[in-house]
């Protein structure tokens, strides 16, 4: 066989290959397609061109790309493409306002939208040591940020800071992210959960409008009254309350009963959770589902496939604030009243309760410009933010002087009236409060399941050695 | 022909990027979740003892973990020769020479290439108790069409293996596709004049012939099963009543909800150990009769 003349690499490659697949495939350097050059080396450069880049981008996931002369701060929040959009433009406006007003300074937002990877993500960013600046702080899920060192104590800054003013906020929204002395987050809005109902139907069926300081029997009479079951049908075309399986929402009712689902302490379920006023509360939210029928079990709801309070089918809701924008984006006259009350004599005041959940400002532990960030959190939790921020409805401010702004609507009064009643949620206090709200959930499945096969009183005593064992766990 | 058999640095050159991926993000994690299985590893406590086997222990006598693990098998007893058998029924199908045949490939195929979060939800939408598309085909059939499939404990789990019936389809018919078409026409020709009818020429010599590529969809298909999690964590969240929560998702849930990073590795390295077993057996079982009727 006669020598190549050219020392191209490829060709001797190929030869040396030819009894191989080599031959057949695709490869660029078969003999018929060499364009003359060594590009055995152009490929495996090539290769490992690939494999540096790659390395490069797992390894630098939080680098910096900018000039040593701007200062990046970072600030997380879990907002995603299905906030409104005109929150979105509101919050770009605001990035470029503290810049103007900071020169030299990028704000950088990392949204990490779904809601359920928020604080997963976070946490893996601080195991990583890339921790943004500043967090948007979930009140559910506080805790496990404050007691594991990953926020800093706000309050050395606060005090060297002649301009701030706590006061300025709502006591039990700042409240949520105490610990003895120190604090971890300065208020951004909030919400206390109320009960909305919608007017039309409550007109139509010649209902009072229920007022504050109702009773758990005038809810249910209403309830009962607002219920449409034409003669016949499997299942109300209309219901009295709409029920949704979500134990932030349904913990409220032990609340209004003066039950609880951990001591005061948060240390044990026991005593609490299957107290006789906890069985009281959960009999009768799942009766209103199993006996009376005034509120769309998991099986109807799965049915309606959709918000059945939203679409006109259901007269009475227990949401937050938020809800405002959807129900004004559907035409909804909607009123709103605190969640009804046990109604004991001697209890009635301690009955009245809501929860209130927020979003705070943190600085991160591991921030390392930590005046900056705090520069941020004063920036935006600041009268004159705080009153655009929260003009679309979206929640209330945690700031005094901007939510006084939007006072004087019936709506706006009534949830303002509730935050003396507010206490912060479980979640702001015990880490593993999530976990147990998991188990929570499930428990309320089974009873829904069981269809009177499991009473209530054993359910919540199942429950309460799981929640009992998860909180003894070291 | 010297220069053929000579190891090549060369040749270690071009397999080093890939050899260098595997050990970073394949052989490293593995070594890195044995080191935390042995240890109490919560993600952000400061403290992390060993505790040997005790986190295997402690999964021995857990009931949930327990019921993980017999819902993944239940659903790999369900899914795997359900998946298997569809698929070469579908592959012998779609191998017909007929017209027109390519848009059917297409169309079994396109779940494969879609999201299958999208999936996920299309396939709520299809579950949905009373106005859900399977159930009117119930009803329209007679039934009373009134199941909640994914919120009933009984039928979760089922209407998971129905979906992914469904979704691992197109690989899987890909595959035996390209088997039966690798097979000799001759063959065929030479068994239809001897008189084959076309059910003894499948068993006859398509089936032997399928062999490898049925190692291959079994095997594969086994650890896929086992590796459920997409469609739990989009349509059942492990609910209701438990009755989905598969391994992958109660390991996810053990070290994203839990934060308990030693249980969560231990838990991994048993569904490891699970998969490594099955795939033994499966290679034991299928290979003996591939080798039994090797064509070479």
């Amino acid at each position: 066989m006669p020598k190549p003349k050219a020392p191209a690499c490829c060709y001797r490659w190929d030869r040396r290959a030819r009894d191989t697949a080599w031959r057949r495939s695709v490869w660029p350097c078969h003999p018929t397609r060499s364009v003359g050059f060594p590009c055995r080396w152009s490929c495996l450069a090539a290769i490992w061109a690939a494999t540096v880049v790659l390395f490069a981008a797992a390894a630098g996931g939080c680098a910096r790309e900018d000039e040593p002369s701007t200062t990046v701060l970072r600030v997380a929040n879990w907002t995603g493409p299905d906030v409104e959009p005109g929150l979105v433009r509101l919050e770009r406006q605001f990035r470029q306002e503290f810049e103007a007003a900071h020169p030299g300074v990028r704000l950088q937002m990392e949204q990490i939208p779904g809601y359920g990877q928020y604080t997963p993500k976070l946490l893996m960013m601080h195991v990583a040591g890339c921790m943004p600046d500043v967090i948007h702080l979930d009140a559910s899920a506080a805790a496990v940020f404050i007691d594991n060192g990953v926020l800093r104590d706000l309050t050395p800054l606060i005090e060297s800071d002649p301009q701030f003013d706590l006061t300025q906020y709502f006591e039990p929204v700042v409240e949520v992210a105490r610990r003895g002395s120190s604090l971890y987050a300065i208020p951004l809005d909030f919400t206390p959960m109320m009960m909305f109902y919608n007017k039309r139907l409550f007109d139509e069926a010649h209902v009072a409008y229920p007022q504050a300081g109702w009773t758990w029997d005038e809810f249910l009479q209403k309830a009962k009254a607002l219920t449409v079951r034409p003669a016949g049908a499997a299942r109300p075309t209309q219901y009295g309350f709409y029920f949704e399986n979500w134990m932030p929402l349904w913990v409220l009712w032990l609340w209004t009963n003066g039950a609880d689902v951990l001591d005061p302490d948060g240390r044990r379920a026991s005593g609490y959770f299957d107290g006789p006023q906890s069985v009281e509360a959960v009999e009768f939210i799942v009766e209103l589902m199993t006996k009376h029928r005034v509120a769309p079990d998991l099986r109807d709801s799965a049915i309606a496939g959709t918000d059945l309070f939203r679409s006109g089918r259901a007269a009475m809701d227990l949401k937050g604030h938020w809800m405002l924008l959807d129900y004004r984006a559907d035409g909804l006259d909607v009123g709103v009243v605190p969640l009804p009350v046990r109604g004991r004599e001697e209890a009635a005041e301690r009955e009245r309760a809501t929860v209130v959940y927020a979003a705070g400002l943190a600085v991160t532990a591991a921030s390392r410009q930590s005046q900056l960030a705090w520069e941020y959190v004063k920036f935006m939790t600041s009268r004159d933010v705080q009153v655009r921020r929260v003009a679309s409805g979206l929640a209330i401010s945690g700031n005094k002087l901007a939510a006084a702004q939007f006072a004087g609507t019936p709506i706006e009064d009534a949830f303002l009236a509730e935050v003396a009643y507010a206490r912060p949620p479980w979640g702001a206090r015990v880490e593993r409060y999530p976990f147990l709200e998991e188990l929570g959930r499930e428990m309320m499945e089974d009873l829904l399941h069981a269809r009177g096969t499991l009473s209530v009183a054993e359910a919540l005593r199942r429950t309460v050695r799981l929640m009992d064992a998860a909180l003894a766990e070291p | 022909m010297k220069s053929v058999e000579r190891p090549s640095w060369r040749g270690y050159l071009f397999v080093a990027p890939a050899t260098v991926y595997l050990a970073v993000f394949a052989l490293l994690p593995l070594g890195v979740a044995g080191y935390l299985a042995l240890h109490r590893w919560h993600l952000l406590k400061p403290e992390h003892p060993f505790v040997g086997g005790g986190n295997f222990t402690a999964l021995w006598t857990d009931p949930f973990f327990r019921q993980a693990v017999s819902n993944t098998l239940l659903y790999v007893v369900l899914s795997v020769p359900l998946g298997v058998v569809t698929a070469l029924g579908v592959a012998v199908l779609v191998a017909q020479p007929l017209r027109g045949m390519g848009l059917f490939r297409t169309l079994f195929y396109i779940p494969a290439v879609s999201s299958q979060v999208a999936l996920s939800m299309v396939w709520i939408w299809i579950l949905l108790p009373e106005v859900g598309l399977l159930n009117g085909c119930v009803k329209w059939l007679g039934g009373a069409g009134t199941t909640n499939f994914l919120g009933e404990p009984g039928w979760a789990l089922l209407a998971l293996v129905a979906m992914s019936l469904w979704i691992g389809l197109g690989p899987r018919m890909i595959i035996f596709l390209a088997g039966i078409q690798s097979i000799p026409g001759s063959l065929f020709e030479a068994a239809a004049l001897d008189g084959c009818n076309a059910w003894r020429r499948f068993l006859h010599i398509t089936l032997p012939l399928l062999a490898p590529t049925m190692l291959f969809v079994v095997v594969t298909t086994t650890i896929a099963a086992f590796q459920l999690f997409t469609p739990v964590y989009v349509m059942t969240r492990g609910g209701p009543r438990r009755s989905t929560d598969v391994l992958l998702y109660h390991i996810y849930q053990e070290a994203w909800q839990k934060l308990e990073l030693g249980m969560a590795s231990a838990q991994s390295y048993v569904l490891f150990a699970m998969i490594l077993v099955v795939a033994l057996v499966q290679f034991r079982l299928l290979r003996r009769g591939w080798t039994g009727v090797s064509m070479n």
